[in-house]
């Protein structure tokens, strides 16, 4: 007995997190069998066993890699490329004020617009498909990374960029060594906060411009009342959100060696 | 002989925005000849720290100019190094890497660099210490770094400015005595700027005591005692009169509001 307890105290936090969740799916299944469901909710409700089953189906038939690869796709393409321009922008403008003057009111004007309000120009634009997605994606993911850059930059310590400065750096190697690194724990707290946009970028960019994509195949189902595909579709994007956090964190903490203590950024 | 460092009368007058502008040096002058210890001291905010950073090439001053060797200061350059205050050691660096950074700079590769780093590191007696980040050491420990950093460049002149302050007392003494041995033995110019008198006269062949702010020179006092120096030279009556005529300069500059 008293073993059994023992090994309950050492790992308590995973059998009650793990524990919950088994018995929240349970009571969802037995949910339709112990109440009677009014009549609407009813015709649209579906149980943990029946989206497994559809989820299933939709992998063996190459169902699911098919959307998951454009909406994957989408994803990386977005945050990719506004990584490769916030970055560098984020950096040149926390170092010079030209810059920063120049570039601040439509970065301010940008920002404080909810994302959303670009898509039908961006359908226009790019069309209706993978790339006005993606141009959501980017849009939605380029401003708390650039944002987060240069506040990184700007809060530098001088201390630091004197010492390199006498030491003979150039502007160049004031950036990798000292600018970059210090700003490191900013840049990942906006990397956390850009994946956050760039997922829901590709949920809104699919519901409602694009053929294709888990967030279009959603959109479908759920047009056509068919409520195990809406479910798949959302057991898939909770799916990536995770790994994508879990990656972040990963990445947190290979870059954060250094540390005395773990920063938590969120 | 010619003084190794010279400079003509400095002015430097700092400008913050929305505050009145602040003259922190004027007329500052200074003559320090090669591999000579000299001591600043001088009430708090009397632009000590301003004129090593002028001397280090960091800030440009308003009239004035310094050469060192003959040649004119005109930024930072590879025969001076700093040893700072709150030490100034890049967090994400180990040890190693932070001692590697001005050889780095240099464009220095790996090979030729590690071998003088790792000697260094031994002399300041952190054998053993190289992979460890600085929050891993204790403030002694990170001034060593700090010491072997501004070594590494092999400089001419070593600035120090008040590296020993953040220390206790104990680790203070005894990087004291362990400075004037490296002092001793690798032969560099030091301009050591301190808050302590007892610290300066310890250390320094000549004592440079300054004004209030706007600084200026206000008496260059040489320290005629015997090196080696000893612990027990410091509880010497010479030593003590030696203390008490820096006070004596020093004390009608203080501001007692500080």
């Amino acid at each position: 007995m008293n073993r059994y307890l023992s090994q309950y105290r050492e790992n308590e936090e995973h059998i009650l997190g793990w524990g919950f969740i088994v018995l929240f799916l349970l009571a969802w299944e037995l949910t339709p069998h112990l109440v009677a469901l009014p009549k609407g909710l009813a015709l649209f409700f579906t149980t943990p066993y029946h989206i497994a089953l559809k989820l299933f189906d939709m992998v063996t038939s190459g169902e699911v890699a098919f959307h998951f690869y454009v909406s994957g796709s989408e994803f990386v393409i977005g945050l990719g490329l506004s990584i490769l321009v916030a970055l560098p922008l984020g950096l040149v403008m926390g170092r010079f004020y030209t810059l920063n003057a120049m570039f601040d009111p439509f970065v301010t004007a940008f920002n404080a617009t909810p994302r959303l309000v670009f898509l039908p120009l961006v359908v226009l634009w790019f069309g209706f498909g993978i790339w006005s997605t993606v141009v959501i994606v980017f849009i939605g993911a380029l401003f708390p990374l650039l944002i987060n850059t240069y506040e990184g930059v700007k809060n530098v310590d001088r201390v630091l960029v004197n010492v390199v400065r006498s030491f003979g750096a150039n502007e160049w190697q004031l950036m990798k060594i000292v600018v970059l690194p210090n700003s490191m724990p900013y840049i990942i707290a906006g990397l956390r906060l850009a994946i956050g946009r760039a997922i829901l970028g590709v949920v809104v960019g699919e519901f409602f411009g694009s053929d294709q994509g888990v967030g279009f195949l959603m959109a479908e189902a759920a047009g056509n009342y068919i409520v195990d595909v809406v479910f798949a579709g959302l057991i898939l994007f909770m799916g990536i959100s995770l790994v994508m956090t879990m990656a972040v964190k990963k990445l947190e903490d290979r870059l954060s060696r250094w540390r005395p203590e773990q920063v938590k950024t969120f | 002989m010619e003084p190794y460092i010279r400079s003509t009368d400095i002015t430097l007058t700092f400008t913050p925005k929305n505050r009145d502008p602040v003259t922190a040096l004027k007329d500052f002058r200074i003559e320090l000849n090669s591999g000579e210890f000299v001591s600043i001291v001088g009430p708090s905010g009397c632009g000590k720290s301003t004129f090593l950073n002028v001397l280090l090439g960091l800030l440009k001053p308003d009239m004035g100019e310094m050469e060192i060797g003959g040649k004119k200061i005109t930024g930072p350059g590879v025969e001076r190094a700093m040893v700072f205050q709150e030490f100034g050691l890049l967090p994400w660096r180990t040890v190693m890497a932070n001692v590697e950074l001005g050889p780095e700079l240099k464009g220095e590769s790996v090979a030729s660099r590690r071998p003088r780093a790792q000697e260094l590191i031994n002399l300041v007696g952190l054998t053993g210490f190289e992979g460890h980040f600085p929050h891993e050491l204790s403030g002694g420990m990170k001034q060593r770094v700090g010491l072997a950093r501004a070594l590494a460049t092999d400089p001419e002149v070593l600035l120090m400015d008040e590296p020993f302050a953040a220390l206790d007392a104990q680790t203070r003494d005894l990087m004291q005595a362990e400075l004037l041995q490296i002092w001793d033995k690798h032969k560099k110019t030091v301009l050591f700027v301190t808050h302590s008198i007892e610290e300066a006269a310890y250390l320094s062949d000549r004592v440079i005591v300054m004004t209030a702010r706007p600084g200026k020179t206000k008496r260059i006092i040489k320290i005629n005692l015997p090196r080696p120096r000893g612990y027990e030279m410091r509880l010497s009556p010479e030593f003590n009169d030696i203390k008490l005529d820096i006070w004596n300069t020093l004390k009608d500059e203080l501001n007692p509001r500080e």
